[in-house]
């Protein structure tokens, strides 16, 4: 499973490992709202905001080609999302697709929305890449998400990677027994091992309650940590807010 | 002598109408260590949930330094019942192992900074420092029972009780396992079907076969009874 791997750069040591997690987190976001806030045809600003973005990359040793990969899933679905624009902004038709009409407008706005996506996707993808799950929870704790929102998800994280293991020890033990040569015994067997895996959800959750209860457990999973602020946090998050504020501002003035 | 638990007449049945126990009695003293022996379906397991209230018994009672188990003394019994159960991963459930280890302490009021402390202490004790910031999923089978049992040892219980700790451990791995636990002090109760285990832990085994004890001797003279052995499935019959 690939989002076994989601993690792993969390253990490199960078300058952005070097912030505090809700540091990254508030970073993340800056850029993706600053670039959401773009006007429409400011490329220029667009592409200073990619660059930082990929310098930030670089710094916290993501590989391009990593970056690349990862984005791609996401996307395409902002892909084919915005494909209506192509057709559906009015202007001066560029050429037919069938009886569809591409206008030149729509192209730009197309490509626009692309950049804008790319922007934030790249930055989600560093941060998650940077950041530990655990880590991503006490930012949003910081944050002040409500307890029982990160504590579930807590859980639910351990939860998920219990659950993964488990379906592939029901798939390799089916494999391992030639199951599922055919097309229909193939249907048979995913559905053979889907209400299996439900099943076993079902009876890990009430086995996991029991844990909890034999260690006390009374209706409330109590947060451990609490993290403290540094200088370099702050002086990097006041950067990049800067930097995004100065583009955003000579865009709107250009425009 | 001094009882601290005492299961008398014991029995279970689940919801589904399984009889699983059917009047268990038996008592272990303070600074005992004692084997729960029997095959796959016996009742272990259960018998075990029961010793910290997780269980409600149908029949017979459970007591624990002289508490009776019921409803209303489930926090005290708990505070002194460390249960490690069989497959680690039910234990194991926040994303970090040091939040797993201080759960019980938090649960129990002790202040977060102390928790942390605590916890961190009883990681090391069981060589996994180091590894208290990894979420169980990036651990091996071994680490992951070890961790396992931190988050119990933490809370100090009077009893461990062990449900089949050295399921999937290899032979350095129940080594270690063995070492750690020798070294401890608590009263030990440790289900099992692996008898070399229970030879190196304890002095006493209790045999256990469709949810009634039929054997409650020293280690030593179960081990010799071949027949006794095989009748109850603990060693394969000579060829
Ligand atoms: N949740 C449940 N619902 C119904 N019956 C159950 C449940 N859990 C266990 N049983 C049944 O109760 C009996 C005792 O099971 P238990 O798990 O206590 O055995 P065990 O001695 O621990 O076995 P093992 O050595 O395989 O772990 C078995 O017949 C089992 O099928
Ligand atoms: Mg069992």
């Amino acid at each position: 499973m690939s989002f076994r791997h989601v993690d792993q750069y969390a253990a490199v040591v960078s300058p952005v490992t070097r912030t505090v997690p809700t540091a990254r987190l508030l970073g993340t976001v800056t850029l993706a709202a600053g670039s959401a806030a773009l006007p429409f045809g400011a490329w220029m600003p667009l592409a200073v905001l990619f660059l930082a973005v990929l310098l930030i990359a670089r710094a916290a040793r993501v590989p391009a080609r990593q970056l690349f990969i990862r984005t791609t899933g996401p996307f395409v679905l902002v892909f084919l999302a915005s494909a209506g624009l192509l057709v559906l902004v009015p202007g001066e038709p560029l050429f037919t697709l069938g009886v569809l009409k591409v206008s030149s407008q729509g192209l730009e706005r197309f490509a626009f929305v692309l950049g804008r996506a790319s922007v934030a996707l790249s930055a989600a993808v560093i941060l998650v890449s940077t950041t530990s799950f655990p880590e991503l929870l006490h930012a949003f704790r910081e944050l002040r998400l409500p307890h029982v929102v990160t504590a579930s998800l807590g859980v639910g994280y351990r939860l998920l990677y219990i659950l993964v293991d488990e379906l592939e020890r029901l798939q390799r033990a089916a494999r391992s027994r030639n199951a599922g040569t055919g097309s229909t015994t193939r249907r048979r067997l995913l559905v053979g091992i889907t209400a299996a895996g439900l099943s076993r959800a079902f009876s890990r959750g009430e086995r996991t309650h029991r844990a909890m209860l034999a260690r006390g457990y009374a209706g409330d999973v109590p947060a451990l940590f609490s993290q403290s602020w540094d200088r370099r946090s702050t002086l990097a998050l006041v950067m990049l807010v800067l930097l995004v504020g100065i583009v955003l501002g000579g865009a709107h003035i250009l425009s | 002598m001094e009882m601290l638990v005492v299961v008398s007449d014991l029995s279970y049945r689940y919801p589904d109408g399984t009889a699983a126990l059917n009047g268990v009695s038996f008592a272990v003293a303070a600074g005992e260590r004692v084997a729960l022996l029997g095959p796959t379906g016996s009742g272990k397991s259960t018998l075990l949930q029961h010793l910290n209230g997780l269980l409600p018994a149908t029949a017979g009672s459970v007591a624990i330094a002289g508490i009776t188990v019921v409803p209303s003394t489930l926090r005290d019994v708990r505070r002194r019942v460390g249960l490690v159960f069989q497959d680690p991963n039910d234990q194991l459930f926040l994303p970090t192992l040091l939040e797993d280890v201080a759960f019980a302490p938090l649960n129990d009021g002790v202040p977060a900074h102390e928790a942390a402390h605590l916890a961190r202490e009883t990681l090391a004790e069981l060589g996994l420092a180091g590894v208290e910031h990894r979420a169980a999923h990036h651990l091996s089978g071994g680490e992951r029972r070890l961790a396992a049992l931190a988050t119990v040892l933490v809370s100090r219980p009077a009893v461990l009780v062990l449900d089949e700790p050295t399921g999937d451990l290899d032979a350095r791995s129940r080594r270690r396992l063995v070492g750690l636990l020798l070294r401890r002090e608590e009263t030990l109760l440790v289900a099992t079907h692996d008898l070399g285990i229970a030879e190196s832990l304890c002095r006493r085994g209790v045999v256990l076969h469709e949810g009634r004890v039929v054997a409650d001797a020293a280690l030593g003279d179960l081990l010799v009874d071949r027949a006794l052995l095989e009748r109850y499935g603990l060693a394969a019959p000579l060829e």
